[in-house]
């Protein structure tokens, strides 16, 4: 009889096991993820998942996390996120070495919010961090990794995804110029994404003003096009702010630098874009994929999350979102996993033939039909199935509908097999 | 999953608003007229574009998983869901008023019960507005979430007062429900998905441009 599963036997709320085929995926994208943040020069930390609560001090970040007691009766968290871990480390153990600190990452984070709306509460990440240089070179050069990295991933900008390009500084100086007043409020608003209520708010400044406040969030175009920044310049100009101006200085900066990295062309720009952190203080940016509501990374500049920490330190970074980078992934070509079956001695000779020519291989010592070996080919998402026949010759199988088997000599199984193999991260 | 490349996809809330919804969608050029045929699709493709007709409190729904570009939907949704979404535009109509009502004869008592801070039973559609109204005065209530006819809970004592909707008061006056107060008043708002907004801006944005605010009803 079927029993229902107890429900302490289920994952928690928003967590899940991970199976191949598509841990097999989630893997080799963080090993891909890996490969291009190491060619550019970062190194690899991994920090503890629990962290003292007072180390992370934003509020949303902080409702957001998992909280529990020490034998000690403090408070610790599950890392809500990665960056402000990150700004502890280097401020902790990274006092005595030269800056900036290029230092990477491909970790978990753990969130409650949102639970209860289908989201995760674990979630993958990789991301980067350069703490010590102010340089608008190293916004740029973070933002030109992540368009690398979904490149290299098989994404195409702009058909396949877009990094959303904001400056926090600009708009917040506008304000601070304009309407010191009511500043917290709009960025508050704006933050929210609420443009009806920046409207609003802007309608108590003078109409010169009030044309910047309700204008500026509303400036959104492709940085390859100088409009949006000529018309953010106008608003700035028309009312004397200096630093906002200045803001978009380091802006057109960023762009100059993202020209020479060939990443222009996947960058939109969004002034009204500021980021859901109070930490970022200039730069900031999200990546979106072609259908897909969410973003798939966010990043920017935190000037002074660094303070905090005893360590006056600028730095700029981000995080990819794993799990919905995946879903937005091109679809792979066939698995190059081989089931072996059976065949005894010839079997596992056949199997370390194949496996020294790089063919992974599921060897069974069990002697199966056809159809089971399909069956279990097909569970394990294996591509071939591979019988050991006479004198070095086998018979190898696709597990794709309507595909014949063929005899060959073992030797030429691994070019067959590799060359129809055609992963996005191979 | 999304809509096509190149076709953008509306989420309309039927209900109160879907006739103004139509109205604001068709001054910005939206072919509607399948939306007028009344077979119960859910789904409309048109001209360079596809309807979507779902609940109104879906409308964010939709919206925030980029199951939709942009929807139609009223503040008050906005404001319990609290979605990521970016709200682009006050549409002025479907003007209402999220209230806090007691039967006639107990309204005094459950006013002075609220000054005192006692606890009063609150029954609503809105149980996160209802919460953020009490708290932001410092006052308790035990919210009773319901998904309708709200004005029947105080009548047969399952609540003491009432956080809802109302546009006219018809309702309230039938049922002998007295306003003890206006907690925010609400319009239809233009929404739009996060990314669709920025990776379809010149669309999104001039699609709103052509939006007829109906300027009077702005409250």
């Amino acid at each position: 009889m079927d029993r229902v599963t107890p429900r302490k036997f289920a994952t928690t709320p928003g967590t899940r096991d991970v199976l191949p085929p598509e841990s097999t995926r989630l893997v080799e994208v963080q090993a891909r993820i890996r490969e291009r943040f190491r060619l550019f020069g970062f190194g690899e930390v991994l920090t503890p998942a629990l962290e003292y609560s007072e180390v992370i001090e934003e509020p949303r970040l902080r409702d957001a996390s998992f909280k529990l007691f020490d034998p000690d009766n403090q408070m610790v968290m599950l890392r809500p996120e990665m960056t402000t871990p990150i700004a502890r480390l280097v401020s902790q153990r990274l006092r005595n070495s030269p800056p900036p600190h290029k230092l990477s990452y491909v970790l978990p984070v753990y969130r409650r919010a949102d639970v209860g709306r289908g989201r995760s509460a674990e979630l993958y990440q990789a991301g980067v961090e350069v703490v010590g240089s102010r340089s608008a070179q190293e916004d740029a050069a973070t933002i030109a990794l992540l368009v690398d990295v979904l490149g290299s991933l098989g994404l195409r900008a702009p058909e396949n995804f877009a990094v959303v390009l904001g400056q926090t500084a600009f708009y917040e100086a506008y304000l601070r110029h304009v309407a010191p007043e009511t500043a917290p409020e709009v960025l508050r608003a704006l933050a929210a994404k609420d443009l009806v209520a920046v409207d609003n708010l802007a309608a108590g400044s003078s109409r010169e003003a009030a044309l910047g406040v309700r204008g500026i969030p509303r400036l959104v175009g492709p940085a390859s096009d100088g409009a949006v920044l000529e018309e953010a310049a106008r608003f700035a100009e028309r009312v004397g702010a200096s630093e906002a101006l200045a803001a978009l200085e380091n802006l057109r900066e960023i762009l100059r630098h993202l020209e020479a990295h060939e990443a222009l062309g996947a960058v939109i720009l969004d002034l009204g874009l500021i980021g859901r952190h109070n930490y970022y203080t200039g730069a900031v940016y999200e990546a979106y994929a072609a259908g897909l509501g969410f973003t798939i990374a966010n990043g920017g500049r935190y000037d002074n999350l660094l303070e905090r920490f005893g360590q006056d330190l600028p730095a700029t970074g981000f995080a990819i979102y794993l799990e919905r980078l995946l879903s937005v992934l091109p679809e792979e070509g066939p698995s190059d996993l081989v089931v072996l079956v059976g065949g005894g001695v010839e079997g596992a000779e056949n199997a370390g033939i194949l496996r020294a020519s790089g063919v992974p291989v599921l060897h069974l010592c069990e002697e199966l039909s056809p159809a089971e070996a399909l069956r279990y080919a097909r569970s394990v998402e294996a591509g071939w199935v591979l019988y050991s026949g006479a004198e070095g010759s086998v018979e190898l199988a696709p597990v794709r509908e309507g595909a014949e088997p063929e005899a060959l000599p073992v030797g030429e199984v691994a070019g067959r097999v590799m060359g129809e193999a055609r992963g996005v991260v191979r | 999953m999304r809509a096509q490349d190149g076709i953008l996809r509306v989420a309309v809330p039927k209900g109160a608003i879907f006739e103004d919804a139509l109205r604001s969608l068709s001054a910005a050029g939206l072919p509607v007229g399948v939306l007028r045929e009344n077979d119960r699709r859910l789904l409309y493709p048109a001209e360079g574009v596809e309807f979507v007709i779902c609940r109104p409190t879906d409308v964010p729904v939709y919206v925030e998983y980029g199951a939709a570009d942009i929807g139609i939907v009223g503040k008050d949704v906005l404001e319990e869901g609290q979605p990521n979404v970016v709200e682009l535009m006050d549409l002025g109509t479907g003007w209402c008023q999220m209230i806090l009502a007691a039967p006639s004869e107990r309204a005094e008592g459950v006013r002075e019960a609220i000054r005192h801070a006692e606890v009063v039973r609150v029954a609503t559609k809105y149980p996160r507005t209802a919460r953020a109204y009490f708290e932001g005065m410092g006052r308790q209530a035990e919210i009773i979430a319901l998904h309708g006819s709200i004005e029947l809970a105080p009548l047969v004592g399952l609540a003491d007062c009432i956080v809802d909707l109302t546009a006219t008061g018809t309702t309230l006056r039938e049922n002998d429900l007295t306003v003890l107060d206006e907690i925010s008043t609400s319009t239809a708002r233009l929404i739009a998905n996060r990314g669709s907004y920025r990776l379809r801006n010149a669309e999104v944005a001039a699609l709103a441009g052509r939006m007829q605010r109906d300027e009077a009803r702005i409250g």
